[in-house]
């Protein structure tokens, strides 16, 4: 069939909806492209991109959010992985509650976490109904506030992350292949290793490219706990100059669509989405 | 003259044919069934009677009307899905009197056909459930009735037994041929399941690769089976390469095995080659009666199949199989053991004509 | 040959003792530290006076103070006007790439994007937006250029109410897609081809038994976008500055320094918004149980 009667076949509301929605979709994205290279005057040029790149914060501040996105990523597998894991082999009564609390996150969004966060760990820790102290609060230190932000990071990505994670448990059937190897007497250091990771592969790099975009873009915990990352930085930008913001929002697009469609390729087709910040 | 006819249907999509010079001409009241593998063709040729798909070439014609080009709204066919296809927000009420309804036909009315027709399944009680509270042959059975509720000129059924549990399948067939024959509807059948076909149809067309390979009615087909489609595809079977040694006396050879067969072969010469077939049931010990044809052959194998007991026999290089009726007091031959097995000429049907 | 047995599955009991719970541990123990210890926080603050004693005060003035009542207000309203405008966009996008007969690389081309959109939300959002149409944005320019029209002039602002509402759509009609396609594409063949047979048309078909199938899943994903056009903050603030002072920002500004003059008000906010999301999600939840059962 030629394309012509291919197009044909399709009715005519179905291209205008597309249209439509390609439009929504692409104009933001042109405007911003577009407005991103007119930093000189009457020219097209790199020069946003040049002077956003080489500005020192720029660099501090995005590779900080990238140490925070690869803590947060480390963090979250080496608390789902077993959780998942346990909860398939030897625990489902336990799934329920597992899950609601994976579900909690959309019902407590970041600017609520934060709150709480910040007023139970911004006061020392106090053993109830006496003065006696345990622990200054943790954001006093900076390794505590790195931890706090650590700990709200895991819980934004705590949904992807176990969801990506125990469908990809549940598709390999983890259950039947540890029986199998146990039967053909395979240790757990064995089976870890060599059966359950390398099936689950898939599931946790489309969970970790999920957080790390997550991560990256994150202002709200970044900002209320007066860390140095990447979204404060960038919002700021925004309050002083023009065009650089516009190059990294592009730029941030590019990335937030490198990651989706790694994703994409790697999971044939099974999309989550982050939902608004 | 015919109530339903198809002259000349063929379907091309792109590059494959799927079905090909496809005649026949059903009577009213019959249960015609389309028999064949996966790919032959019977489903397309049963949607283009529905409307589903239009033919590429042919006319359809039901009640002496031409149908071909109609949409599937407006012919007045009932169809049954394989997959129930039962509308899941809809009571089984609601389901059944779908068709009613769209025909804009008074709620009194409605309301009667639809108990009607859950007395003619059987299943009165179940107007107020939903689809997903009932069992697959539940589901199938509303189906039916949903369809039949608009007393359609022809009921068109595609393999609607197939997702279903064995012990429900032969009851459920027994069923819808029950109600078509009480209904007097003119129904076509597809299925890829010989037993099936076998034992409900009035006529079965078998089907191989988009064409018909025989139109003829259960019996006619199992025991004289027209190709070698047919002869291997209903029934278990013994077929063979064969060559003639003398027309006039009808006698062939099959390796070292000299069978004499009812059929004439005069107009051929010595040495054509033929393609035979013997159907196993139609050999016994020859212990019992001695027949025309009579095979010395070794016991290779015993498989006790619950009525039937089938035996595999070897000679020289020709392995057949032998049916034969469980008897628990009747001994049966050892493995490895010579017998003599019989059949008669009419026994030994040719296949290529 | 070698037979190997499994040891027989489905006919053991587990054992349930305390040993099974070891494994699930850690994670319990995060979520306590990182979850429930901070909603707990919150809970417990919104029924505390400054003075630590028990109130129900906190909860009366959500629903008497006028500033609160003014931020759920418009949060409401921008909730609900993006939740519909975009699962209605949402989903005529979805129905034109499924039911509606789109070659499938444009499908696949648009999920990935909706992926990408549904996940562009926050301050690149708002820079992206401003770039289309702020005052010397992309679409005012040639407002202005080939229509002669300048729409700030005409009353149009972008840092307001109307200019959130469309920057919110965009990650809002996506989502609408992402749940949707999947739920057209579980809307079986036959039920089309058996309504055909039956006598209906296209339109009959999907008011008496399409539309009714999806409805539950409709709804349930317009209540998911509503919260989570609720939860919203970063776009807010990166957008407007806070001028717009929906519930998000106001405990943002609660956080920062008590603009309310009452920490436990603010925890009663706090509440009150939990409260929403919760019930948001949880009609989504149930919702698309009803779904499944349908489809299955």
């Amino acid at each position: 069939m030629t394309w012509l009667s291919k197009i044909r076949k399709v009715p005519f509301w179905s291209w205008f909806w597309f249209v439509l929605g390609v439009l929504y979709f692409v104009l933001p994205l042109y405007a911003t492209l577009d407005f991103s290279l007119r930093m000189e005057r009457d020219t097209i040029s790199l020069k946003a991109y040049q002077s956003a790149f080489s500005d020192p914060e720029f660099l501090k501040t995005f590779l900080y959010s990238i140490f925070l996105a690869a803590m947060t990523i480390v963090v979250s597998i080496a608390l789902v992985v077993p959780t998942a894991y346990w909860i398939r082999l030897r625990l489902p009564q336990a799934r329920r509650i597992v899950e609601f609390i994976t579900l909690m996150p959309f019902v407590v969004p970041a600017i609520i976490l934060v709150f709480g966060l910040i007023r139970i760990y911004s006061s020392p820790f106090t053993i109830p109904f006496t003065s006696i102290v345990l622990m200054q609060p943790l954001t006093n230190f900076k390794v505590g506030t790195n931890i706090l932000i650590i700990g709200g990071y895991t819980v934004l990505g705590l949904p992807y992350m176990y969801r990506s994670v125990d469908t990809g448990m549940r598709t390999v059937d983890v259950r039947t292949l540890t029986e199998a190897a146990q039967s053909m007497g395979a240790n757990w250091g064995t089976i870890i290793t060599k059966i359950i990771l390398p099936n689950v592969r898939t599931a946790l790099l489309s969970g970790a490219l999920l957080t790390f975009a997550i991560v990256v873009g994150e202002v709200v915990l970044a900002s209320f706990l007066g860390i140095p990352a990447f979204g404060p930085y960038l919002f700021l930008l925004g309050q002083h100059r023009a065009y650089e913001p516009a190059a990294l929002a592009f730029t941030t697009f590019l990335l937030t669509w490198a990651a989706m469609g790694i994703i994409q390729l790697v999971t044939g087709g099974q999309s989550q989405a982050a939902g608004a910040h | 003259m015919a109530y339903l006819e198809l002259k000349n249907i063929s379907k091309i999509f792109g590059k494959t044919t799927a079905v090909e010079d496809f005649n026949l001409q059903v009577n009213k009241g019959e249960l015609v069934s389309f028999l064949g593998p996966s790919g032959c063709g019977k489903t397309t040729t049963l949607r283009m009677v529905a409307g589903f798909e239009i033919p590429t070439g042919g006319k359809i014609i039901i009640d002496g009307k031409d149908v071909t080009n109609k949409s599937p709204n407006q012919r007045d066919v009932g169809m049954i899905f394989q997959s129930y296809a039962l509308f899941p927000n809809l009571t089984v009420a609601g389901n059944v009197g779908f068709g009613l309804k769209i025909a804009k036909k008074p709620a009194e009315e409605i309301k009667k056909r639809v108990v009607e027709m859950l007395d003619l399944i059987h299943m009165p009680e179940y107007g107020n459930r939903y689809p997903y509270q009932l069992s697959g042959g539940q589901q199938q059975r509303v189906a039916l009735a949903r369809a039949l509720a608009l007393s359609p000129d022809v009921l068109l059924l595609d393999e609607p037994l197939s997702a279903l549990d064995a012990k429900i399948r032969v009851s459920l067939r027994a069923e819808i041929r029950a109600i078509q024959q009480e209904l007097g509807i003119t129904a076509i059948y597809v299925t890829h399941d010989q037993e099936e076909a076998l034992s409900i149809s009035d006529r079965i067309v078998v089907m191989y690769n988009g064409h018909i390979e025989q139109i003829g009615t259960p019996f006619q087909v199992y025991n004289f089976p027209e190709t070698a489609f047919v002869a291997s595809f209903i029934g278990t079977l013994n077929a063979f390469n064969a060559e003639i040694i003398d027309p006039k006396t009808n006698s062939i050879q099959i390796g070292s095995v000299q069978l004499v067969t009812e059929e004439s072969i005069q107009d051929r010469k010595v040495g054509d080659k033929l393609m035979i077939a013997i159907r196993p049931e139609r050999l016994s010990f020859s212990s019992e009666q001695k027949k025309a044809n009579i095979i010395n052959c070794q016991i290779e194998n015993i498989t006790f199949l619950g009525s039937i007991v089938r035996i595999e026999v070897k000679t020289g290089d020709t392995h057949f199989f032998m049916d034969t009726f469980n008897n628990p007091f009747l001994e049966l031959p050892k493995i490895g053991e010579t017998v003599e097995i019989t059949c008669s000429r009419q026994a030994v049907i040719i296949l290529n004509h | 040959m070698v037979t190997t047995t499994l040891p027989a599955q489905k006919d053991k009991k587990l054992p349930t003792s305390w040993k099974n719970w070891i494994g699930v541990i850690p994670f319990f123990i995060f979520a306590i530290l990182f979850l429930l210890l901070p909603s707990i926080r919150l809970f417990v603050g919104s029924f505390t006076t400054e003075g630590g004693k028990f109130t129900l005060d906190n909860m009366a003035q959500l629903f008497s103070q006028r500033v609160i009542l003014d931020a759920y207000k418009i949060s409401i309203q921008i909730s609900a006007i993006t939740a519909l405008a975009g699962g209605i966009f949402g989903f005529m996008l979805a129905y034109a790439i499924t039911v509606g007969g789109l070659p499938k690389p444009l499908r696949t081309a648009l999920i990935t994007f909706s992926g990408v959109a549904s996940n562009f939300a926050g301050v690149p959002l708002a820079f992206a937006f401003v770039a289309t149409l702020g005052r010397t944005g992309f679409i005012t320019a040639i407002m202005k250029t080939y229509f002669n029209m300048n729409i700030y002039d005409k009353g149009f602002n972008l840092y307001s109410f109307i200019g959130l509402c469309l920057t919110y759509l965009y990650f809002q009609f996506p989502l609408m897609v992402l749940i949707m396609a999947p739920a057209l594409d579980g809307l079986k063949k036959e039920w089309k081809e058996a309504a055909m047979n039956l006598g209906a048309n296209n339109m009959q078909y999907w008011l008496k038994v399409a539309l009714p199938v999806l409805l539950p899943s409709i709804l349930g994903s317009m209540i998911l976008l509503f919260g989570n056009a609720f939860g919203a903050y970063a776009t807010a603030y990166a957008l407007t500055g806070g001028a717009l002072p929906i519930v998000t920002i106001l405990i943002g500004a609660q956080i920062r320094g008590d603009v309310l003059h009452n920490p436990g008000l603010g925890f009663a906010m706090a509440m009150g918004m939990v409260v929403i999301m919760a019930v948001s999600l949880g009609g989504y939840s149930w919702l698309q149980s009803r779904t499944e059962r349908w489809l299955k």
